[in-house]
């Protein structure tokens, strides 16, 4: 499905992603955890082509980027920053999402508006939206569109309890069917709880990249990332 | 319908919900009238104005003709205050996506750099040149009303050679508004270029045959004189080679800079 294969990524004096490696199935729900600086935001932004990458390789479903618009419809980003046009409503701006996907199904639209419990919001301007909203509208166009993978970079920020509840629900289902979730998180409880497997980087190498059930046993993802981390600290001083 | 047509469609959608659909053919309509009312009421206020002192208003002056009323309009109205206007109202063209994030948004999307442009010049194109039709057209009532009339054929003629300037206009600040990231800079540069190439026309015939802005004067000459100068062809095509030349710019900086700004 999504396979990385020794990225390197440089900024003018910073190695961001050093030979990192990663290789994701059809129907996985992986958890990308790390530090702050430990560049999944990087590996997230060389995976849609946001920024460039000095070295390795970079596929989804054996397309790699040079592919153009094939490539792109092989995902459905959603960034941790979001901004929209204020202006446009929630409802036109996926309409206006679904179009560049040519999707056209309006009654699982429909489904997920109810879902997500949005139906008077998006008929709203955007401007008005808190966070958590705008990301429940992403979500939905993400669902309703329904690509191969869907990315997010810290999806759960901002949403509210009942949310999270539903992106919980609706990614496993998506997954059942055959979908392919990537997300970044800082929510260590909630990656074990949600993921199917669970990679961690440091320094722009992944340090670990298991199913779930393999990497928990006794202890907490949280201790296990804490772990890690030591390890691998211990590994490079020795 | 395709990605050109999606992007096409949002500009369009865009440019009602922030009612530039309303103020920029008000602007243009208010421009065009301004010109042929005060060229006809001018005496009165010179008049007016002299007092005590007088001013002669020499009699033997010969009456302005509807042609030379309408080309003034090109000339002082949408050459100068109407060309900062444009620029103003296409200085974030895409310098706002790119620093709002929208720019890296839409990119990640199945969509084309050349769909982006093609969709933001196309519906801006089509807008603007609707909005200088409508004040000229005002102006041209005006004209008929207050002055001798124009030939049609002229009237048509001359807006399709003016409208080649602001085809130019458009694509050079579009190309303008990619490069750079300041509001501020992208309007100072947009016009001192954009004026300097009005300043010039005349000057050499060489630099006229390949100065979009010339393209401007074509257009009055047809008001005045009534008959299309030879180098509009040649000025017509190197105007739409230059706005593809721009274009070019534009797409290969979006494609190139990854469209985010990369540290």
């Amino acid at each position: 499905m999504l396979r990385i294969t020794n990225l390197e990524k440089s900024y003018t004096s910073k190695k961001v992603l050093n030979g990192l490696d990663l290789n994701i199935k059809k129907g996985e729900i992986l958890g990308f955890v790390g530090g702050n600086g430990a560049g999944k935001t990087t590996t997230l932004n060389v995976i849609t082509g946001i920024v460039d990458y000095q070295k390795g390789k970079v596929e989804i479903n054996g397309l790699s980027k040079e592919a153009g618009i094939e490539y792109k419809k092989q995902f459905f980003f959603i960034p941790d920053t979001i901004n929209v046009f204020k202006n446009v409503s929630g409802y036109d701006w996926i309409c206006f999402l679904m179009n560049l996907y040519g999707e056209k199904d309006q009654k699982r639209f429909d489904q997920y508006i109810e879902k997500f419990d949005m139906q008077e919001a998006l008929k709203k301007p955007m401007g008005t939206y808190s966070y958590g909203m705008l990301r429940k509208v992403l979500l939905i166009a993400a669902f309703v569109i329904s690509p191969p993978i869907i990315i997010m970079d810290e999806p759960l920020n901002g949403l509210d309890p009942n949310a999270v509840l539903v992106f919980k629900e609706l990614i496993k289902h998506y997954a059942e069917l055959g979908g392919t979730v990537f997300f970044s998180t800082h929510l260590l409880d909630i990656a074990e709880k949600v993921c199917s497997t669970v990679a961690i980087l440091k320094e722009g190498k992944i340090i670990l990249h298991d199913d779930i059930q393999n990497i928990l046993g006794e202890e907490s993802l949280e201790s296990i990332f804490m772990e890690a981390q030591v390890y691998e600290r211990k590994a490079s001083i020795n | 319908m395709n990605n050109f047509t999606v992007m096409l469609k949002k500009e369009f959608v865009q440019m009602v919900r922030e009612y530039k659909i309303i103020w920029l053919p008000l602007v243009f309509l208010f421009l065009g009238m301004t010109q042929p009312i005060i060229s006809y009421h001018l005496p009165s206020i010179l008049e007016a104005l002299g007092g005590s002192e007088g001013i002669i208003i020499d009699p033997s002056m010969a009456a302005q003709s509807g042609g030379e009323v309408l080309a003034t309009t090109l000339a002082s109205q949408f050459d100068q205050l109407g060309l900062i206007i444009i620029i103003v109202s296409l200085m974030g063209i895409v310098q706002s996506d790119k620093s709002n994030g929208m720019l890296a948004f839409i990119l990640t999307r199945p969509v084309k750099v050349g769909s982006y442009i093609g969709g933001k010049l196309v519906s801006n194109y089509l807008f603007i040149a609707l909005s200088v039709a409508i004040g000229y057209v005002a102006s041209y009532f005006y004209v008929q009303f207050l002055f001798t009339s124009i030939p049609l054929a002229d009237l048509l003629t001359a807006l399709i050679f003016y409208l080649v300037w602001v085809l130019f206009i458009v694509g050079f600040t579009t190309m303008i508004s990619t490069i750079f990231n300041g509001q501020g800079i992208i309007a100072l540069i947009s016009i001192v270029f954009l004026i300097f190439c009005r300043m010039i026309v005349g000057l050499s015939p060489i630099i006229d045959s390949i100065n979009p802005a010339s393209m401007s004067h074509y257009a009055m000459e047809v008001l005045i004189i009534g008959s299309i100068n030879k180098g509009v062809i040649f000025s017509g095509l190197a105007s739409i080679l230059l706005t593809i030349f721009t274009l070019s710019i534009t797409n290969h900086w979006i494609t190139k800079k990854k469209f985010s700004n990369e540290q």
